[in-house]
């Protein structure tokens, strides 16, 4: 095994006892990089070559000399007896959302192209604090608006590494991808509805997002403010337990950041999950939308290989002594969307006010007239479709005669998601679930173009996690199989506030059980290629 | 003829005179300094930034609400108001909109005709400054220094009925907000600003007439003057069977007239909606409490009482409660004086008042403490100094902070009461000047003030004035 395929906990574990360095280790994940990325995402490209076919393209601007200087200072200050921290010597991307100081920070957009950020993101700050190595920032949506990756203005965008043909999901696709690819142990990615879970489904990594408020959100570019969450993305649920205890915490930067003591997360993940209540819903077994020509509500069921993926974890674990609830309702699972459609527009196109031409940032080139034309040419050509339907349908919904009809309703609707969550973890409700196991997404990795194009259907991909974003609830999602196609299977345990510990050890002992599975010895596509 | 009154209401933005901005560390005052100088990447919105709600803030707005009788709310919110403009860098500015941190409220502004016109508030709530853009040469500036200063907007009801309450209306307001200490209430620095909406129907009428708003007046006396052009001005529109319009008109001091900015098109929709980045304002009755442990006595009460607890005239009163360190530095001084405060108000209506004014400092600022003045007045009581020996002791423990009587020691100030040496010093003065004890002996009487003048004069000013007009007087008349 390379050293870029080891665990963030084994690589770290390794430079501690200085058996290897993090230079070596740094070099090896290069290496990986330069073998499976191809060309990093930029602008000006309108078409891919087949060439880009084959490629990762997670980046879309690597930082090797920056990360090996950084590698180079945890080498020597172990060579001097310190302790760099738990991350020492560990590579991780960061999703091109958060801003770094003196990297490009361009939330996948024309529009931030050229903006160098003069500050770092808490979570970013953190990691680097704990001894993590900063290879570069990855591709994303265009400001994280989608859950194909497809969207973002750097081309080629990234593909899924078990198959380049497929996306690799969104919006933290880059960093999901990078990580499924070796590029990387560790990913930082955000989660709107599903932006770190949807992707991590489709490339068959562990990925979290916290309660709301768990992790700062200083830093991060904003989409929509009161759903938005930082969270891990790596290849194991103990990788993802260090990363969140690294980047966990109270900052004073984020006043939503909550004062709640960080538990030690590692401590309980070997606790197994004899007497835990687990719950199943059948509101998760189905997706409801509405036709978009008719208006009707459509039920569907969701992919039958990604149901029993689901129902066999239910058995694992029910094997392993957990108590497996069934039929817990879930009643207004599938408001989630429309509500979410109105709610993070409307904070979105607030969001989006400050990307103006005037102080940073792309300004058109062309000659204006006046002030608002500078506004409409700059915005115009600089925003992408995806930030431009978001400001419309935005400002549409928050405007003085709608807003009560579409965004105060909308609130109301997401309170009642959120109670939903409170009844079934209730400790002394009917139910007293630990956590609710439900499929991640409804199907697999879709292929490259197509479903982008179709903004509501696009949306229905995160259908099974935007409810978390409403609530404020933690989910993680884990790797549990692989479809015909060869394509990963994710499934999702959600929690109750403050609940991560619980679902970081759910789902260490679903992983140990699994361990076995023949599935689990199947590599990705671009890395299995680099072996023959 | 039609008789008309006046329906103005008045939108102030009060700046909080906080140390840092309302939701970054940055200085919020920045008064003098180069454009751009107090700036960071919260409050010039760079991608990613998140405000923090500075406490200090609040506290002071919530002492501002008490003092405007204002019912402070256990729970308020933040609010995105949206709009595009080159100065308001995140293209939204933090406001609050449908639940405030304070509800309803009054100031009672007393009238120079003895009556008092009670001012409703109608809108009172916490927002953050934008920054300011200038026209140089085609070319727009921005200076984002401003960008996250405190404000408190704080609007009237149509109550007041002539320009010159308007006037009085600020005089107060200004009076309180230093009295609170929240606000330096400085018009011509901005840090109170006014906008004026003005319309008239005829006396006894309940209805109200479309406005205009007046914007861009930058002092108490230019609001005066605007306010009364624009009542003017819509008489003889009305008058000449006219119909006023809701034009936004702008005061150009130096000109004295008011020019029109635009014509109020519909309103503006700013698509408000709850800031999600912060959480809301919890006011605890236990935080409230020690808020309000900082809400002294308000002007209007403290000169009510000076009235009757002192017997002051109505003019003393007003003047000594026109600032909080001299209505202090009064009853600090009536303390140790009981026995006559309107002696006390003298002092300092006439001497300390001049002091502070020539200084520039506050009362509370003074070497000159309290208990030195009462010092002083004593030993003017007492006989030991003359009355301008007295006030010419008050600059001097200002200049040197020694206590009157060290100085009256040191300087050989204390009064010469003794008959001999004056008695001396005024046959001196009657021997060298024979031609002016002629004239006073031919009947120039009123030259006994030139020659108690010049016995002064010999003894550098310590004579008793009385003592040495009588001897003078029997000295000249043998």
């Amino acid at each position: 095994m390379e050293l870029c395929d080891l665990s963030a906990e084994q690589i770290a574990s390794l430079v501690h006892k200085r058996e290897v360095s993090a230079r070596e280790v740094l070099e090896a994940t290069l290496n990986r990089v330069s073998l499976v990325d191809g060309r990093p995402g930029q602008l000006g490209i309108e078409e891919t070559t087949p060439d880009d076919e084959k490629y990762v393209h997670a980046f879309i601007s690597l930082t090797a000399e920056r990360a090996r200087v950084q590698a180079d200072e945890v080498d020597r200050r172990l060579a001097g007896g310190e302790d760099p921290g738990p991350l020492a010597g560990v590579p991780f991307t960061v999703k091109d959302i958060f801003v770094v100081r003196g990297t490009p920070s361009t939330a996948g957009s024309r529009i931030l192209a050229n903006f160098v950020a003069p500050y770092t993101a808490t979570p970013v700050e953190r990691m680097e604090q704990a001894g993590g190595i900063m290879l570069g920032k990855v591709n994303l949506d265009e400001f994280t608006y989608g859950s194909s990756n497809e969207s973002s203005a750097f081309i080629p965008t990234p593909r899924n590494p078990w198959n380049p043909a497929y996306v690799p999901g969104g919006s933290s696709g880059g960093s999901t991808a990078a990580v499924a690819a070796g590029e990387g142990a560790l990913s930082l990615g955000t989660d709107t509805a599903g932006s770190i879970r949807q992707p991590a489904a489709f490339c068959g990594v562990v990925g979290m997002k916290p309660t709301y408020g768990r992790v700062s959100r200083y830093g991060l570019i904003a989409f929509g403010s009161s759903l938005d969450c930082p969270g891990p993305v790596a290849r194991t649920v103990k990788d993802a337990t260090l990363m969140l205890s690294v980047i966990a915490g109270r900052d004073p930067h984020d006043q939503t950041s909550v004062t709640v003591p960080v538990p030690d997360y590692a401590s309980r993940l070997e606790a197994g999950v004899k007497g835990l209540r687990i719950g199943l819903s059948p509101d998760y077994f189905r997706i409801t939308f509405v036709d978009p020509h008719t208006g009707e509500l459509i039920e569907r069921p969701i992919d039958p290989e990604v149901l029993a993926a689901t129902r066999r974890a239910a058995d694992v674990l029910a094997s392993l002594g957990a108590e497996i609830i069934e039929d817990v309702p879930m009643p207004h699972t599938h408001y989630g969307i429309p509500a979410y459609f109105v709610i993070s527009r409307v904070e979105a196109a607030s969001n989006l006010h400050r990307y103006d031409g005037v102080k940073y940032g792309y300004r058109t080139p062309e000659y204006v007239t006046d002030l608002r034309d500078l506004y409409r040419k700059t915005r115009g050509q600089g925003f992408g479709l995806q930030p431009k339907l978001r400001i419309l349908m935005g400002m549409y919904v928050s405007a003085a005669q709608y807003s009560e009809q579409y965004y105060v309703r909308a609130l109301r609707v997401r309170s009642l998601i959120r109670r939903d969550f409170e009844t079934i973890f209730d400790p002394s409700g009917a139910y007293r679930l630990d956590a609710l196991l439900t499929p991640t997404t409804p199907t697999t990795a879709f292929t490259m173009q197509e479903v982008y194009g179709d903004s509501v259907l696009m949306q229905y991909a995160d259908e099974l996690t935007v409810p978390a974003n409403h609530a404020g609830v933690p989910g993680i999602s884990l790797p549990a199989g692989l479809d015909r196609k060869g394509l990963p299977i994710g499934i999702q345990f959600l929690g109750a506030d403050y609940a991560e510990a619980t679902l970081l050890q759910i789902g260490f002992a679903y992983e140990q059980a699994t361990l076995g599975e023949d599935w689990r010895k199947r590599k990705p596509q671009v890395v299995e290629r680099l072996a023959v | 003829m039609t008789e008309y009154e006046a329906v103005i209401g008045l939108e102030t933005h009060i700046q909080l005179n906080t140390q840092s901005k309302i939701f970054c560390s940055c200085k919020a005052d920045s008064w003098n300094d180069p454009p751009n100088t107090n700036i960071c990447p919260v409050c010039t919105g760079l991608p990613g930034v998140l405000p923090v709600t500075n406490r200090v803030v609040v506290e002071k707005a919530a002492l501002l609400a008490a003092a405007m009788h204002a019912e402070i709310q256990p729970v308020s919110f933040f609010d995105r108001k949206n709009y595009f403009y080159p100065d308001l860098p995140k293209g939204y500015q933090i406001s609050q909109y449908d639940r405030p941190l304070a509800r309803g409220g009054y100031l009672d502004v007393p009238l120079p005709d003895g009556t008092t016109r009670q001012v409703t508030i109608e809108k009172l709530h916490i927002e953050e400054d934008a920054g300011k853009t200038k026209n140089d040469n085609g070319r727009r500036l921005i200076d984002f220094n401003r960008c996250g200063v405190p404000l408190i907007e704080m609007v009237t009801g149509p109550d007041l009925r002539s320009a010159d309450e308007a006037a009085q209306y600020l005089i107060r307001l200004r009076q309180l907000l230093r009295w609170l200490g929240v606000s330096e209430a400085d018009m011509e620095k901005a840090h109170l600003r006014c906008d004026a909406n003005v319309s008239i129907r005829m006396v006894g009428a309940d209805y109200l007439n479309p406005k205009t708003e007046i914007k861009n007046v930058n002092s108490i006396v230019a609001v005066k003057e605007a306010v009364q052009t624009e009542i003017e001005r819509q008489i003889r529109e009305v008058e000449a069977g006219k119909r006023i319009e809701a034009w936004t008109l702008e005061w150009d001091e130096d000109a004295g007239v008011l020019r029109k900015m635009r014509s109020k098109e519909t309103e503006a929709d700013y698509r408000y909606f709850r800031e999600p980045d912060l959480l809301p304002i919890h006011i605890s009755e236990a935080w409230l409490a020690h808020i309000l442990q900082e809400l002294p006595e308000l002007p209007l009460e403290r000169r009510a009482r000076f009235i009757s607890q002192y017997g002051l005239p109505e003019y003393d009163a007003d003047i000594l409660t026109g600032e909080r360190s001299l209505s202090d530095y009064f009853e600090a001084a009536v303390a140790l004086y009981p026995s006559d405060p309107k002696r006390v108000s003298n002092w300092l209506l006439n001497d300390l008042m001049r002091m502070l004014n020539e200084s520039g400092k506050l009362a509370s600022e003074l070497r000159l403490t309290p208990d030195y003045l009462v010092e002083i007045i004593r030993l003017v009581d007492a006989g030991t100094v003359n009355t301008t020996t007295g006030k010419s002791l008050l600059d001097k423990v200002e200049a040197s902070g020694k206590r009157p009587g060290e100085i009256v020691n040191a300087e050989g100030l204390a009064q010469v009461s003794d008959t001999g040496a004056i008695r001396q010093a005024a046959q001196q003065i009657v021997s060298a000047n024979p031609e002016q004890v002629q004239s006073y002996r031919k009947g120039k009487t009123t030259l006994i003030g030139w020659f108690v003048g010049q016995l002064m004069r010999e003894t550098r000013g310590k004579a008793d004035p009385q003592l040495a007009r009588s001897i003078l007087e029997e000295l000249l008349s043998e």
